[in-house]
């Protein structure tokens, strides 16, 4: 009965409730965010690495995929030594390389272009026509929008400049044989994928690979089967996800420690506004609380009356502030996804619900402990003063 | 206030300052005439160990052929590079031949640095490079700062909305502060208004209230703010082992802060006052 004449006490100031509830919502909101941001692209990726199936990739020693142009040497054999060790399902080459779209005397902006082994379906899925076979390749969908081309157009490609004499070197050919939805690519990113013999043929670089993905059969752990891959073939390096995804955290340092910054002090501001809500509160029914402990009633009551009240307020306040974190963390998502080179797959915010339920739970604690302070101090002010007090 | 001051040194701070240029000091060593000389960066010299007149074995990862032996003749610092700082790779420097001789590819560079004679036009330079030489693209300095600054706009952006976010966290709890300091007291207010203080007087003394409780609070935050950007800065100069700066308290972004403060503590002063002149000074005392 006291804890409920103290919740309706609350919500009778209309105004001031809301207005601490809007408070509440809105660092619940950022603290929503933040949570979201500390975890989310290092998740995104980790979803993204794993949607082709090919979970693990094997680069050079010491590189991580595509950070420099060192390539495998004697890719074949490498791919085959691979494949020998038990667990793998499946090898898939890549080899990439800059190419450039020819016409007439000019070329181009540089097009990534990948050589691919056509079975694998590792870096793509095909939206329309049939996977390259020998002089043709798959164009990335904004590539085929942007430039209009579709199965069965040809294309004039150059692997090489001359810069001295002013023209593409070794132009050859293509045609397209379909297009394809990137996995890895940015927004709006021109790319190309053509056979790894054809990439080779062009680029004079007969026997290498600058990845391999490596897919687990069902069941096997990809963390031991990336030792099994290193411990076959040492001269490579061998990233499982969960590897690959650490090394995206080391290198996002700054947001997850810019959420963890920002996150705490939506904490600070949702504490200090429930305690002033409630220590004022409490002081205003100073009188209220004084005549409650005059007629016998335990002093525990009444401070849990105090605490509920203050759980309530940022309960609430967090249940508001839900939908209202999740609509900024769209708008926050599209401004962070205008990053140079970042996939267009991928989210800086993702819902992951024990940890968005750990950091609700945190503010709700914390709104429950900002009401023990005052409501402490109201039982423990010597009974017949504060009587007195509330008379005058 | 706190948060507010604490947003806008994270929303306004600038990317972050280049440091002054690397402090090379190569030390000259009695070096064999055919073995070629390396400077190696402190942060690797630090790693590995290597001092200078040590004799290094390096093979580029992209390369084909064997190890090939260095002396160390010097250790230098970095420039403290914004773009670099996710990758944060270690560095080597070699003479342009000793380096092609590591590599597979022979008479290529990646860039070229062009001083241009006084009173030349930066962008015909640079058509007429481009021109020259089929392929290449060639980029002014403010060109080439806005182009590689892409990824520092969206971070500001990114600071900008969070900013706005705390904005308006802060005024509502500077509102709420008001209006729950003007209820506690309309009993008092209410007296006033009985013994002829006017609605005006009444109104103003609240905003002003108000007023001193934004400065007071911008202050207060602005203290923080710069405590704060130094733990923010010593914390990431130790994780990236960088001088470059990530949180900038700097006058214009503390009279922002206070601005920004002032405004909203007028806001929530006036609408709090407005809650109390609104009402007859007999219903004011009731409970």
């Amino acid at each position: 009965m006291i804890v409920s004449a103290f919740l309706k006490s609350t919500f009778r100031r209309r105004g001031r409730t809301l207005l601490a509830l809007a408070g509440i919502a809105v660092s619940a909101a950022l603290l929503l965010d933040m949570t979201m941001l500390a975890s989310g692209l290092t998740v995104s990726f980790g979803e993204l690495l794993g949607a082709s199936g090919y979970t693990l990739r094997v680069t050079p020693k010491g590189i991580l995929p595509f950070d420099s142009d060192a390539a495998i040497e004697n890719g074949d054999d490498v791919g085959r030594r691979i494949a020998a060790v038990p667990g793998v399902r499946s090898v898939a080459p890549v080899l990439g390389a800059q190419f450039r779209r020819v016409r007439g005397d000019s070329a181009g902006e540089p097009l990534f272009t990948v050589g691919i082994d056509p079975r694998s379906e590792f870096l793509y899925r095909l939206t329309a026509g049939r996977q390259p076979g020998p002089g043709e390749v798959i164009v990335s969908v904004p590539l085929a929008e942007d430039e209009g081309l579709k199965p069965g157009d040809e294309l004039a490609l150059a692997g090489d400049l001359d810069v001295s004499l002013g023209r593409a070197r070794a132009t050859r050919r293509y045609r397209v044989s379909g297009v394809g939805d990137f996995l890895y690519n940015y927004a709006g990113e021109h790319s190309l994928a053509m056979t790894l013999a054809d990439v080779r043929a062009a680029t004079g670089r007969t026997a290498d690979v600058s990845l391999f993905g490596v897919a687990a059969e069902t069941g096997v752990d990809g963390d031991s089967l990336a030792k099994r891959i290193a411990a076959a073939v040492p001269e490579v390096s061998t990233y499982s996800t969960r590897e690959l995804m650490a090394e995206m955290d080391k290198r996002l340092l700054y947001f997850r420690q810019l959420a963890t910054i920002l996150g705490s002090v939506a904490m600070v501001v949702t504490a200090l506004l429930v305690a002033t809500i409630i220590t004022i509160g409490v002081r205003e029914r100073f009188g209220e609380i004084a005549t409650l402990r005059a007629i016998g009633v335990r002093g525990r009551r009444v401070l849990l009356a105090v605490v509920v009240e203050g759980l309530a307020l940022t309960a609430i306040g967090c249940l508001a502030g839900l939908p209202m974190g999740l609509w900024m963390a769209a708008r926050l998502d599209r401004i962070l996804l205008s990053f140079p080179g970042i996939p267009a797959r991928m989210t800086f915010f993702a819902w992951e619900p024990q940890r968005v339920a750990l950091a609700m739970g945190i503010v709700i604690a914390i709104g429950a402990v900002a009401g023990c302070i005052p409501g402490l101090g109201a039982i423990r002010a010597p009974l017949a003063q504060a009587l007195r007090e509330e008379a005058e | 206030m706190i948060a507010l001051a604490l947003a806008l040194a994270l929303a306004q701070a600038p990317p972050p300052a280049r440091a002054p240029a690397p402090s090379v000091a190569p030390v000259p060593v009695a070096a064999s005439a055919q073995t070629p000389e390396v400077l190696i960066e402190r942060r690797l010299a630090e790693a590995v160990p290597l001092e200078v007149g040590d004799t290094v074995r390096v093979r580029a990862l992209a390369g084909r052929g064997p190890a090939l032996p260095f002396v160390v003749a010097g250790v230098f610092e970095r420039a403290a590079d914004p773009n670099r700082i996710s990758r944060n790779e270690m560095e080597l420097r070699f003479h342009l031949p000793d380096l092609e001789a590591l590599l597979p590819q022979k008479d290529r560079v990646d860039r070229f640095a062009v001083v241009l004679r006084p009173g030349a036009d930066p962008d015909s330079a640079a058509r007429w490079i481009e021109g020259m030489a089929f392929g290449t693209r060639a980029f002014g300095s403010a060109a080439l700062a806005a182009e590689s600054s892409a990824t520092f706009r969206v971070i500001s952006r990114f600071h900008d909305a969070i900013g706005i976010v705390t904005i308006l966290a802060s005024a509502i709890f500077l509102l709420c502060v008001m209006i729950i300091r003007v209820d506690e007291r309309k009993r008092d207010m209410a007296m006033l208004r009985l013994i002829g203080v006017s609605r005006s007087t009444v109104f103003r003394a609240i905003v002003v209230e108000a007023i001193a409780i934004s400065i007071v609070g911008s202050a207060v935050g602005a203290v923080v703010g710069l405590v704060a950007a130094r733990i923010v800065n010593a914390h990431y100069a130790a994780v990236y082992d960088t001088t470059l700066k990530f949180a900038l308290v700097s006058p214009r972004i503390v009279l922002t802060a206070a601005a920004l403060g002032l405004a909203l503590g007028i806001g929530a002063g006036a609408l709090a006052a407005w809650r109390v002149v609104s009402v007859p000074p007999q219903k004011l005392g009731e409970r």
